[in-house]
């Protein structure tokens, strides 16, 4: 009994075995492909990498808020000099009239060193009287004719003139310890800090200190003068000012003993470009030379990449398997014509030409747009005859196996019999060359871009990123300008290899399942 | 006649029918040949008629022939030189004439290199142009067939190669090869194609689930029946067998051999059986065709050229099948020499630099083929009366 069902059961088994239809499923030529692409772990690593690289790209660009050529600035303090402050010394003269010529005015500095009371001049004396620190009057009589000073009046506009009669007023009322007083018939109010108002208007000032603007167009108001001769009083080296527009901005007082000088100078915030921020929230990877978004041209820098490698790869490998199958196919004389050509591409020295191609295009000052789609012809166009070797190579070899003969006898068409014969079967090997080439591709673009010659600013391409670090500073110090850009090309071009040597495998039926 | 049985001592040994298993064999042959409405070998009836002798003389259609070969030359140029002019010519096919009849095979025999294979392609017109001669295909001469009324032709002509593993593309499954032709064709209807398909691996022995296989999932006899099932699909009348069991070991040799035979029968199919392994075409054969150098040097019905051969070089060839019996002697004729290169072939008969009999006469002047007995050809001089 056991003996019979073990019998049973061995030739279940062997009907089992021997009829694959149900041992095997039985799978569709794609769908092997497929089954032993993804089997292959590290084809699959570069698949994920490709595959984020091109969300990145393509959608990333979409997501970003900000645009790829998005100039971005930022405020920054910079202390500069603003006004310089000298005290006056020596003391200037007033000719209240004509009486008061240069020998009265000789005649009151010796006064005023050795503190006489009277100066003589022409056969007359006049009277040197102190009115207060740092003012003199000189009078005939009553009348003054005269004045020496050490205060300065001076208006908020420079070119304004006072008379001397003004002057002498206001000097007057200031030392005075402030006061109004008239002049021609105006009423002007005088305070202790020696600020002159005319109607509650600031007028002009009288200071010791002469205040001189550093910088050439700016108006030192009166009030920043009041101010500043209030700090300068109380010995504060800093201060803040907030002037009638609004604007606040800091000073620091300096005095030179050398020269008597103190320089004031402004603390101003100003708009500069945001270049070479740091990663930051609002700028993931910072920012580059040009104060644009790093993460944001990194996108669209990939994009620019991709789109070069996929399309110099297309136009290459139409044009190689095209140009290699024809003269592969028919050989004689199209054949021998083909070979001689792509042996001519082969001696033109790519490198050179590319780089006098990029100049020429610089030369004739051409879009940077346009550049693009003239770069991918170029390299294009350069780039097939590799791929033409090696089509027209396998399509001889394969035009005599067996089974294409097998083909003719069947009386197939030619078209089929190329298309369906031919060129899957040197369709692994064009995988695996368009794979590769369009990693090399990139690296190509990468690097004409990086020497100025590929893709040019303001587009964006993983090449002219890097093209940023051109010193040692910036490769040491702004890692975020050239580490993402570089990883990001060493791993497309790394995945693309991958995902090339993965179809290869897949592509080969003669793999086991 | 003389000479003649003195030649044919040596074979005749071997291949006499002296026991009786051979004797009831010769008469299953015989009985074999009468059903396929043959003329008996050797007796009074006219088996293979040969064409006319004068190769000049165009061919005339004789309904009763499926295939008839005149003279057919393929000759393919060597080039060298500076400007890679034609220095020379191999003549691979340099005169072949004979006749096929329908439902019949004609094995074709030879040493390697002899033109076997370039005759059964030139006859397919596989290999470019026919340097002359004439290749009658149910009278038609296919090498005036324009491009498109060939395509039409292939349907019934139809090769089966040595090598199974490169003559099935790769990167198609096999249900595509089988029946690509087929769809090329519209041999038949798209409802009934893959029914089809199923019936003409199942008369090949194939599963219908191998159809989704590829190739190289299968052994050298199961793609040998994938070649075979790729010919008959677009159901021919004519298939040449370039060699179609050389590279399969003996047991599957045997099975494709009768395969090929119940395909035969049932389709009514005529063969050009190319080998070079004798008792496979002994067996399968009904006429048989020697060929040397390019030429055809003896052809007869297969018992007529194995019990009496004719031409020395058909006898040093036979002399050379081994006799399954350690004590039996082997009375081997070996050639001298080598085969003669054909770029360069000898003057008069292209054999006589390796024959025994050679006369002076041999050395220059080609002998023409003679009736020796019905239905029995030979090209050599030692048979002219």
């Amino acid at each position: 009994m056991s003996d019979e069902n073990k019998n049973v059961n061995q030739n279940g088994e062997e009907q089992y075995s021997l009829n694959d239809d149900r041992r095997v499923k039985v799978l569709s030529p794609g769908a092997m492909v497929a089954k032993r692409f993804f089997r292959n772990r590290l084809a699959v690593t570069g698949m994920v990498i490709l595959i984020i690289m091109f969300i990145f790209s393509f959608i990333g660009g979409l997501v970003s808020p900000y645009r790829e050529d998005e100039v971005f600035y930022r405020r920054d303090y910079i202390n500069k000099e603003y006004v310089g402050v000298t005290e006056n010394t020596e003391y200037r003269y007033l000719e209240l009239t004509e009486e008061y010529g240069a020998v009265q005015q000789a005649m009151t500095v010796l006064a005023i060193q050795q503190d006489k009371p009277t100066i003589e001049a022409k056969g007359k004396t006049y009277d040197v009287v102190k009115e207060g620190e740092g003012l003199y009057s000189i009078k005939d009589g009553d009348t003054a004719i005269g004045a020496a000073y050490l205060d300065i009046v001076s208006a908020e506009d420079s070119s304004v003139k006072f008379t001397p009669d003004f002057q002498y007023q206001a000097l007057l009322a200031y030392i005075g310890g402030g006061g109004a007083f008239t002049v021609d018939g105006e009423e002007y109010e005088a305070d202790e800090l020696g600020m002159i108002t005319k109607g509650g208007e600031s007028y002009a000032v009288c200071s010791r200190y002469i205040v001189q603007s550093k910088t050439s167009g700016t108006v030192i108001s009166n009030e920043f003068r009041e101010a500043l001769i209030e700090h300068l009083a109380t010995g504060e080296e800093a201060f803040t000012f907030t002037d009638p527009e609004g604007e606040t901005a800091e000073y620091t007082l300096v005095y030179d003993p050398a020269t008597k000088i103190w320089s004031v100078k402004q603390e101003v915030s100003t708009q500069v470009f945001d270049t070479y921020s740091f990663p930051s929230k609002t700028h993931w990877l910072g920012t580059d030379r040009n104060g644009m978004d790093m993460l944001t041209r990194l996108m669209y820098g990939g994009r620019i990449s991709l789109m070069v490698g996929f399309i110099v790869v297309i136009i290459s490998t139409v044009l190689g398997v095209v140009l290699g199958g024809v003269a592969g196919y028919f050989g004689g004389w199209i054949d021998n014509l083909v070979m001689r050509i792509v042996d001519i591409f082969y001696c033109i020295p790519s490198t050179p030409v590319i780089i006098i191609l990029g100049a020429a295009m610089d030369g004739m000052r051409v879009e940077p747009k346009i550049r693009i789609f003239y770069l991918m012809l170029i390299l294009g166009v350069l780039g097939w005859p590799g791929t033409a070797r090696m089509v027209r190579g396998q399509i001889l070899s394969l035009r005599e196996q067996e089974f294409m003969t097998a083909t003719e006898a069947c009386g197939i068409r030619v078209s089929r019999r190329i298309f369906r014969h031919l060129i899957p079967n040197v369709i692994p090997q064009l995988i695996v060359i368009s794979t590769m080439s369009l990693g090399s591709t990139i690296i190509t673009e990468s690097t004409l871009s990086f020497l100025g010659l590929g893709v040019k600013f303001p587009y964006a391409s993983w090449g002219n990123i890097i093209n940023d670090v051109s010193n040692s500073f910036v490769l040491t110090n702004y890692w975020f300008i050239w580490i993402p850009a570089g990883v990001c090309l060493m791993l497309t071009v790394l995945a693309f290899n991958f995902v090339g040597d993965g179809l290869r495998d897949a592509f080969d039926p003669r793999m086991k399942r | 006649m003389g000479v003649n049985k003195g030649i044919a001592d040596g074979v005749g040994r071997a291949h006499g029918a002296s026991t009786p298993e051979e004797l009831k064999y010769q008469t299953e042959k015989r009985e074999e040949r009468l059903k396929k409405g043959l003329q008996p070998a050797g007796g009074t009836g006219t088996a293979p008629v040969m064409a006319s002798s004068d190769p000049n003389e165009p061919l005339v259609y004789d309904p009763q022939y499926i295939l008839m070969v005149k003279n057919l030359k393929k000759y393919f140029p060597i080039k060298g030189g500076m400007m890679s002019h034609v220095v020379g010519q191999v003549k691979a096919v340099d005169g072949v004439t004979f006749n096929l009849k329908r439902g019949t095979t004609m094995g074709l025999v030879g040493e390697s290199g002899c033109g076997k294979t370039t005759t059964g392609r030139t006859i397919l017109r596989l290999s470019g142009e026919k340097t002359g001669g004439q290749v009658l295909f149910n009278g038609q001469e296919v090498y005036d067939l324009s491009p498109k009324e060939m395509r039409s032709m292939r349907t019934k002509m139809q090769i089966i190669f040595q090598d199974p593993f490169s003559s099935l593309s790769p990167r198609l499954p096999v249900g595509e090869i089988i029946g690509e032709a087929v769809r090329e064709h519209n041999l038949v209807q798209k409802s009934e194609f893959n029914a089809y398909i199923d019936q003409v691996m199942d008369n090949c022995g194939l599963q219908p689930f191998h159809k989704d296989r590829y190739p190289h999932e299968f052994s050298g006899g199961q793609r040998q029946r994938i070649c075979i099932a790729r010919a008959l699909a677009l159901n021919p009348e004519f298939v040449v067998c370039d060699e179609p069991v050389s590279a399969l070991d003996v047991s599957i040799q045997a099975q494709i051999i009768n395969l090929l035979k119940e395909l035969q029968e049932k389709y009514s199919l005529t063969y050009l059986f190319i080998s070079h392994d004798l008792s496979v075409v002994e067996h399968i054969s009904d006429t048989v065709g020697v060929m040397y150098l390019g030429n055809l040097v003896e052809y007869g019905a297969t018992e007529d050229i194995f019990r009496n051969p004719l031409h020395p070089y058909t006898k040093a060839l036979f002399s050379a099948i081994p006799i399954p019996d350690p004590k039996a002697k082997m009375n081997r004729i070996v050639l001298e020499g080598s085969i003669p290169s054909p770029a360069n072939p000898p003057s008069g008969c292209k054999f006589h630099t390796r024959c025994k009999y050679c006369t002076e006469r041999c050395k220059k002047e080609a002998p023409v083929q003679r009736e020796v007995e019905p239905g029995h050809y030979v090209v050599c001089h030692l048979f002219d009366k």
